[in-house]
């Protein structure tokens, strides 16, 4: 290993503690709030949903608890439960899967491709009479294989829910999340590209029909103050943080492209790299965001701590796989049952990537990684 | 009627009031989660479970989403769900029933007496061999009769959710609401005594297992970040909203004696109206007044009356839950629980909140008085 690099520093995994620049706005914003006491379901919330969706280039968004939420309540409000099954990439956050589970279905898992995403060749073979819906995970920020998936479920008569948590701003073929599927479901997390400041969620549809009755969903059932036309939920965006989401949204574009110029960089510097570090394949037709920026490399384990004892807070996303965590024990899968999912948790690493690391701070990056195999400054 | 009382409105709630002289504060305490970054089950949530449970009596509290998450938390840590019965009153905010129906399971209402809270009389007709527990609701501030229902529980072998949204500080024989049954469920949205500036929710238990399959399923499941025991949702409590409810806690003792004093001042002003009919009240029990509800014939011309006059009321709750389209797969009647409906035509809440001052309550008072007068 080269000691090559330059001076040892920090390059923070997270960027919250740089997003504070201007929280003189925010604050005047929240004390406003609280003078007027709005705080369930208020003019924040409406405001927010109308940018999201727009943002987004759907008709429709209504603000949830968290992101879980965004993928439980609308398939709760299609019928789907216990009985049915859900297919869905076990290349993902447990939530996706705890989601299906909640609902009272059962998760039926299909491998990711060289992408992270679910592999649209291996779908057909999973569905059986019981299957009611497909959930692609646009993970990573990539997008899953909509056209094909839209066609299968098409040609199956199955629904579909997309998982956006990570993918805000992706699209593919120019379409966003939401349009391919019933419904999408988005986390504004506070490690999300577009976050605020504790759980939310957002559900985009092109459905008249489904926003209504999600709206109702969200809070009890409640069509007025007292009259509630279905036991529902009580999954609301706070005010508070849609306050906070007003504001953030402005700089999803800078948030995006900051992510996307860094990530392009980090392409170009590991091209070479092989076979010790592979760059994924980068569809053309997919716009990628880019929330979690993701290689395959030899040596993990070891990269991981190099970078950590260098000060690059280099992370791993997941290292045990969903089908094989304790809470998939009744499912019945077993280590080898998804060969690209389980050689990922072994082989794939996150890099710092967010908006706000400067030019300087991903060059150290790229040059701790590249002095770790030995290799010259990229 | 007198010319010295005040005519300024009297609005049923007043959140802008109660957060104005807090304002200082509450924005000092979202700057402190700022600067530690930590908005996820942050320092800020820790403390304030910390602190609610030494308040409520108990060794755990365990804050989530919202009051109706932490009652669909609680029967799933019970692992009360498809095929299991709830027990539990037809007069309450619909969540109290929604959270049984979410957990997959299904609820038996008994019918509830004069404290409008459930009878205890009527719990062992309702109990079947797929009852798993009772969900007593301490409405309107009120304490169910923990005594009984403890002992009914105990015969039975049945569990014990507290339903206690509207409820807390109350107490029943000296010991707080949700400190006696198995958990202990409480709502701190912003119309509660103890308010977030949004949704949170707190369950609190003496049971360790229980405590800590509650922080499991709020959290996804997570054990750690890279084990999933079981599948679950996400329902933490907000670490900002978490920082500005401890400032408020340092408050709800005399925002609780405040709505207690003007309980007590309305029950001096209101004392022998004919067509009202006051809480009743124990002194086995600490109310703390969430709602201060009255029974007024000719409820709907009061109400209009009280109205024109500037004067915000409310009715907790005009539709028993059995009647709403949403229980009609439930298959009750009307006429199924009548204690209940005929209260649902009775009841009316007056301003009782902790901000209101008293030239305002005595306004109400009077305007009472006076339509009572003037239509006899």
């Amino acid at each position: 290993m080269s000691s090559a690099v330059n001076a040892p520093q920090t390059v923070p995994f997270s960027y919250l503690d740089r997003q504070f620049a201007n929280l003189d706005d925010y604050l005047a914003d929240i004390r406003e709030l609280v003078l007027t006491g709005d705080f369930t379901l208020g003019k924040p919330v409406t405001e927010f949903e109308q940018r999201f969706a727009k943002m987004i280039g759907l008709p429709y968004a209504i603000g949830v608890n968290s992101g879980t939420d965004s993928l439980i309540l609308p398939m709760k409000l299609m019928g789907i439960g216990p009985g049915d099954e859900v297919i869905t990439s076990p290349n993902t956050f447990i939530a996706t899967v705890g989601a299906i589970a909640m609902t009272g279905a059962t998760p039926v898992f299909t491998d990711s491709n060289e992408q992270y995403v679910m592999d649209p060749d291996l779908i057909e073979a999973a569905i059986t009479p019981r299957t009611k819906a497909i959930m692609p995970v646009h993970y990573t920020g990539a997008m899953a294989d909509m056209p094909r998936i839209a066609e299968i479920a098409k040609k199956h008569n199955l629904m579909i829910f997309e998982d956006a948590c990570q993918s805000i701003k992706a699209a593919m073929d120019g379409k966003p999340a939401g349009s391919w599927g019933l419904t999408a479901g988005y986390s504004l997390h506070p490690l999300k590209n577009l976050n605020v400041w504790g759980d939310a969620g957002v559900i985009v549809t092109t459905s008249k029909d489904l926003y209504d009755r999600l709206r109702l969903y969200r809070n009890h059932g409640l069509v007025g103050r007292d009259e509630v036309a279905f036991f529902g939920h009580n999954s609301r965006l706070d005010s508070l943080q849609a306050v906070v989401g007003n504001r953030l949204i402005e700089q999803t574009d800078f948030i995006t492209e900051g992510k996307r110029a860094h990530a392009k960089r980090y392409d170009e510097a590991f091209a070479d790299m092989q076979p010790m570090i592979r760059v994924p394949y980068r569809d053309p037709r997919v716009h990628h965001v880019f929330h979690l920026y993701m290689l395959r490399v030899q040596q993990r384990d070891e990269l991981l701590k190099y970078l950590n004892d260098h000060g690059v807070e280099a992370k791993v996303h997941y290292p045990v796989p969903v089908h094989l965590q304790p809470a998939a024990a009744h499912l019945g899968y077993k280590a080898g049952d998804f060969p690209v999912t389980e050689e990922d948790s072994r082989v794939c690493i996150t890099l710092p990537a967010h908006q706000h690391l400067t030019a300087d701070e991903v060059s150290y990056t790229i040059d701790t990684v590249r002095a770790f195999y030995g290799a010259k400054k990229g | 009627m007198t010319q010295m009382i005040s005519s300024d409105p009297v609005p049923y709630v007043d959140l802008a009031a109660q957060h104005a002289p807090l304002k200082a504060d509450i924005l000092a305490a979202v700057e402190g989660v700022l600067e530690r970054g930590d908005f996820i089950l942050g320092g800020a949530v820790e403390a304030f479970e910390t602190r609610l449970a030494a308040l409520i009596g108990v060794r755990f509290a365990v804050g989530c989403g919202n009051g109706t998450d932490a009652l669909q938390l609680s029967l799933r840590a019970l692992d009360i769900g498809p095929g299991d019965e709830v027990i539990t009153p037809p007069n309450s905010f619909v969540a109290s029933t929604s959270c049984i129906r979410l957990a997959g399971a299904m609820p038996v209402f008994v019918d509830v007496d004069e404290t409008y809270n459930i009878d205890p009389d009527k719990i062992d007709a309702a109990i079947t061999p797929r009852t798993k527990a009772i969900m007593p609701v301490h409405l309107t501030g009120r304490p169910a009769h923990m005594e009984r229902i403890l002992a009914i529980a105990a015969k039975h072998q049945l569990a014990i959710v507290e339903d206690s949204a509207q409820a807390i500080l109350a107490e029943f024989d000296g010991k707080k609401v949700g400190s006696t049954g198995t958990l202990g469920c409480f709502s701190l949205h912003p119309l509660k005594t103890l308010n977030a500036c949004g949704d949170g929710g707190v369950v609190t238990t003496n049971d360790e297992k229980l405590a800590t399959r509650l922080r499991i399923l709020r959290n996804l499941g997570l054990q750690t970040r890279d084990d999933c025991a079981e599948w679950s949702v996400n329902s933490r409590l907000d670490t900002l909203q978490a920082a500005i409810l401890l400032v408020k806690l340092d408050h709800l003792e005399a925002w609780t004696d405040a709505r207690r004093a003007n309980a007590a001042r309305y029950r001096r002003l209101l004392a022998n109206v004919p067509g009202l009919t006051l809480p009743t009240d124990s002194p086995r029990e600490r109310q703390v007044y969430h709602t201060f509800v009255v029974q007024a014939e000719r409820r709907e011309a009061l109400r209009a009356y009280l109205s024109e006059r500037g004067i915000g009321t409310s009715v907790h709750y005009p539709v028993p839950i059995h009647l709403h389209t949403a229980a009609r797969e439930l298959g009750h009647e009307r006429g199924a629980f009548p204690v209940t409906e005929r209260q649902a035509d009775r009841i009316l809440s007056l301003p009782v909140h902790n901000t209101l001052r008293p030239d305002q309550l005595d306004r109400v008072a009077a305007t009472i008085r006076e339509f009572y007068e003037e239509s006899r």
